[in-house]
């Protein structure tokens, strides 16, 4: 039976980072930094370049009077602005002209940020919120846009943020693993982690730092976020490395490359209290030695209409290994229009300008699934979401969820299964074959076998005919292929290997064929197939997937499970592991324990 | 034939109720400039106008999502805004906000205030009522399966009879919101709830798809009342003030509909206008034979021939939500 001896160093309401910074997490933080406060253009200087001056202490003067400036022009931008502008406000320490400060402070009166609509805008308000009204108490209502004291601003603030710490450790987080919008989650926390004056909400911020940090560390593959995303954009999707995330894998890793400009959510979480990972998080981000499966359990956006329930649960698998990630959801509108709900990405020496990744979707487009997610009217709906999300109601789309859709993952075997009613607006199915896949063959059994990068072998067999559509020139994609089969009950069966488990790709394709794989399609599709690990998974359209005869146990899926982490359902726990290694977040005692098992 | 009955019944009540007196208003349009928006991008001047002389004035701040509103019935300079951020109350016109709920709240979408003073709001996830001017709040959506709800009514006559319009039909509620009662529509998307001004025991509701419902016995129950709308989306519907016959319903599709014998028949009424995607109109009760139509993202457009021509009234690229007169000295009862 094995103990855990904790070494006594739970620490209430301390500081989690108490060591200082390693020498290469310093560097990366300041290039970072330099980046924007030596920013050559083009485009004028904005929030960013003042941010990251006064945390240099450097050109105060052009600091005051460029921030009169861009206020003087009318701020928008809702809580887009209000995180810049509460950056300017904290690193100010004496820099600033009084007549800066004061157009700053006019500002939370004169212009009104709408709270936005979706989890990270409500975080990014409510954190700037608090920190604002903490900045400038006891101010009647008279001082801001909301018409509150500062001191009812703080309270609802105080509020809202406790109940988001809660709901993410107890039923997993809403707007899950994007590698674009995880920036949006760690500036409010790095921010109240920094100046937060009450001290349980300064150590609740910097344990959800470290929180949201552990969610991303065992689904990152050379700092490419892996794995099935709630949201993300069609660029980061196809070519993995454009997201933000790797900004994040790189600043805390070291792992990949860093956007050449770095997204301004990993400046805004450097200017405040740039965390540094503990060594067993780097331990986590970084040890790729032994494949392992990691499950997580999230929640879905809310469901404004058509469910009695305001929020779903999202069942998660991603398998990871070296060379390759395989990631899945079971499938379903989880999310609306950015939902992304499996692929296979492998790992390549450099990723920029590569699309290391494989995946099918059933292109769904419906005012339903809006009108589920969003308040706003049916007829306006498509155009408005298309402003900003160009390919949403696209028969070749490659983004998105679809109801139906129902997928099972078992390692790096993945059966995606579709029964699509007759009166979709787009019927069928799409597959994405990207430009960067190596030597492909089309077997005459079905499958099609892929070499993708150096150390990757891709097996897919579609279920149903298909056809190949090139991708165009200036579509996401482009120089790609898209498979496309149009038959509404359909689906794929997709089984990924290392190359250096066989000596060739034919060696690979034959092992492949010679599994035993079973088809029926009525009433609904059903694959029962032998995986390459030597698993029996049956999988039937619109039920629980089992494998070696037993259901995958959705009922009893944790937040988090697998070698690194742990945390059932409701507990507000985390326990990291790795090797001897363990660190516990308790939030119901605010307290960080280190241990060895 | 129960549609038959129900217009027949409509047109009786209507003939029957006496005439309002038009007096001094205030003019309101809740709008905003989307087009190029979305959440973070520069917002062109969007909110609550209010009409001076033959010019819009923006009130205050520039909001986004402002999706219904209602005056105080002891101030009627003092409105009650269902906005996105929660409910304000906006006082000198519109000049002074205030927001009135917490983080607990979101995307407001219609608000409705008693003559008791009792403010009654639906939202994303639910109705809640304050009795106190907004001080504390209760929810009162607990006996409705699905929340959501769209259109909400506080009966003039009556301050505990409430009418809601959600995903799921209309549903009343005799006694504050504590019980609730399907009404009529079922499993219909209702988008407005509107009592006539000269008869409270007569409503009309409008729908996604399923056209124009009504309500002769105080809003107990309602039906179809026809085949108006039907397959498209109805966003707006008004009594006219004083002319018991005269009804407008706004719509997707349809533009505008004028029906001058209490809908028993109706008259589409769209030359002029740029298109027939109509998502707000109001009768203007000092000018009998003016009505104004907000067509999505066009501009606010009046007529002063009850629609037989139009030309446009400013608020231009802008998609209105709600198009309001409110009397000077309070509400016309």
């Amino acid at each position: 039976m094995k103990t855990l001896l904790t070494l006594g160093i739970a620490t209430l309401l301390m500081p989690v980072a108490a060591a200082a910074e390693t020498p290469e997490f310093a560097r990366r933080k300041l290039e970072i930094i330099d980046a924007y406060a030596h920013y050559p253009g083009p485009g004028d200087a904005g929030y960013g370049q003042i941010a990251a001056r006064l945390w240099k202490h450097e050109d105060a003067a052009w600091c005051s009077r460029r921030l009169e400036e861009l206020l003087a022009a009318g701020p928008t931008g809702d809580m887009f602005w209000m995180f810049p502008v509460t950056a300017i406000a904290h690193l100010d320490q004496g820099q600033l002209t009084p007549s800066a400060r004061q157009a700053l402070k006019r500002a939370w009166k004169t212009y009104m940020p709408y709270r936005g609509d979706t989890e990270n805008h409500f975080l990014l308000y409510y954190s700037t919120l608090y920190l604002m009204s903490q900045y400038w108490p006891n101010e009647g209502p008279g001082t801001w846009y909301t018409g509150k004291t500062s001191e009812g601003n703080l309270e609802e603030a105080r509020q809202w943020i406790e109940n988001w710490v809660k709901l993410t450790t107890t039923r997993g987080q809403g707007e899950y693993d994007s590698p674009h919008y995880m920036g949006v989650y760690l500036i409010p926390m790095s921010y109240l982690a920094a100046w937060a004056k009450d001290p349980a909400m300064r150590k609740r911020a910097q344990m959800m730092v470290e929180y949201l940090i552990a969610d991303y560390a065992p689904e990152n593959l050379d700092g490419l976020y892996v794995g099935a995303h709630a949201r993300i954009y069609e660029d980061q999707l196809l070519e993995r490395w454009k997201g933000v995330s790797s900004d994040f894998g790189w600043l805390w890793f070291g792992n990949g490359r860093r956007l050449p400009m770095p997204d301004n959510y990993v400046l805004y979480y450097s200017l405040a209290s740039a965390y540094e990972p503990p060594e067993i998080l780097k331990k986590i981000g970084t040890d790729r030695s032994e494949p392992y499966t990691h499950i997580e359990r999230k929640r879905t956006r809310n469901r404004w209409r058509f469910f009695d329930e305001l929020n779903g649960p999202v069942y998660k698998t991603t398998y990871v290994r070296r060379e390759y990630a395989v990631g899945s959801d079971q499938g379903g509108t989880l999310q609306p229009i950015q939902e992304h709900s499996w692929d296979v990405t492998w790992s390549v020496p450099d990723p920029r300008g590569v699309q290391n990744t494989f995946f099918t979707v059933q292109p769904f487009s419906s005012i339903h699934e809006l009108q589920t997610y969003f308040v706003f009217n049916p007829d306006p709906a498509v155009e408005g979401v298309v402003r900003s999300k160009k390919t949403y109601d696209s028969p070749d789309k490659l983004l998105g969820g679809s109801p139906y859709e129902k997928i099972a993952q078992d390692r790096d075997t993945v059966i995606a299964l579709y029964d699509v009613p007759a009166n979709t607006r787009f019927p069928g199915i799409n597959g994405f074959f990207s430009k960067d896949l190596g030597e492909t063959r089309e077997d005459p059994g079905g499958w099609i076998f892929m070499k993708a990068g150096p150390e990757t072998y891709i097996a897919c067999k579609p279920l149903r005919p298909y056809v190949w559509k090139p991708i165009p020139d200036g579509a996401p994609g482009a120089g790609g292929r898209r498979l496309y089969s149009p038959d509404p009950k359909n689906g794929v069966v997709v089984q990924v290997a290392a190359a250096s488990e066989y000596p060739d790709l034919a060696a690979f394709g034959r092992a492949v064929k010679a599994l035993p794989l079973e088809i029926t399609w009525e009433p609904v599709p059903r694959v029962r197939f032998r995986t390459l690990r030597g698993r029996a998974m049956d999988v039937t359209y619109g039920a629980e997937p089992e494998v070696d005869g037993k259901l995958v146990g959705y009922a009893q899926w944790p937040l988090f499970g697998g070698p690194f982490l742990e945390a059932p359902v409701d507990s507000e726990r985390l326990l990291l592991k790795y090797g001897h290694m363990r660190r516990t977040l308790d939030f119901r005692s605010l307290t960080v324990s280190d241990g060895v098992e | 034939m129960a549609h038959l009955s129900l217009r027949r019944s409509v047109f009786l009540l209507l003939a029957a109720a006496p005439a309002a007196l038009a007096a001094d208003y205030s003019f309101y349009a809740l709008m905003a400039v989307t087009k190029e928006y979305v959440v973070g991008a520069k917002l062109p001047p969007s909110g609550l106008f209010l009409r001076r002389e033959s010019d819009w004035h923006h009130a205050a701040y520039n909001h986004p999502f402002l999706f219904g509103f209602d005056s105080d019935p002891a101030d009627p300079s003092t409105l009650y805004l269902a906005a996105g951020n929660g409910l304000f109350r906006a006082a000198r016109h519109g000049e002074e906000w205030t927001l009135l709920t917490g983080s607990d709240v979101t995307e407001l979408r219609d608000v409705s205030v008693a003559p008791d003073g009792t403010i009654y709001f639906a939202y994303s996830h639910g109705i809640r009522v304050s009795r106190d001017r907004g001080m504390t709040w209760r929810e009162i959506s607990g006996g409705l399966r699905r929340k959501f709800t769209e259109a909400l009514r506080v009966d003039r006559t009556k301050p505990d009879t409430l009418l809601a319009g959600g995903e799921e039909g209309i549903f009343r509620s005799g006694d504050g919101g504590l019980t609730w009662q399907l009404a009529g529509a079922a499993g219909i998307q209702i988008t407005r709830i509107e009592q006539s001004p000269l008869n409270a025991c007569l409503w009309l509701a409008t729908t996604y798809e399923a056209g124009l419902y009504g309500s002769t016995d105080c809003g107990r129950s309602f039906e179809s009342t026809g085949r108006l709308g039907v397959g498209r989306n109805l966003y707006d519907v008004a009594f006219h003030p004083s002319d018991p016959a005269r009804i407008a319903v706004a719509g997707w599709g349809p533009g505008v509909a004028i029906s001058e014998d209490s809908g028993k028949t109706w008259q589409f009424r769209n030359k002029g206008l740029p298109t027939a995607e109509v998502t707000a109109v109001a009768f203007d009760p000092a000018h009998p034979g003016r009505i104004y139509a907000g067509i999505h993202q066009e501009a606010l457009f009046v007529s002063d021939d009850l629609g037989q021509s139009w030309h446009r009234d400013g608020l231009d690229g802008s998609s209105i939500t709600r198009l309001k007169f409110v009397p000077a000295g309070g509400r016309t009862q």
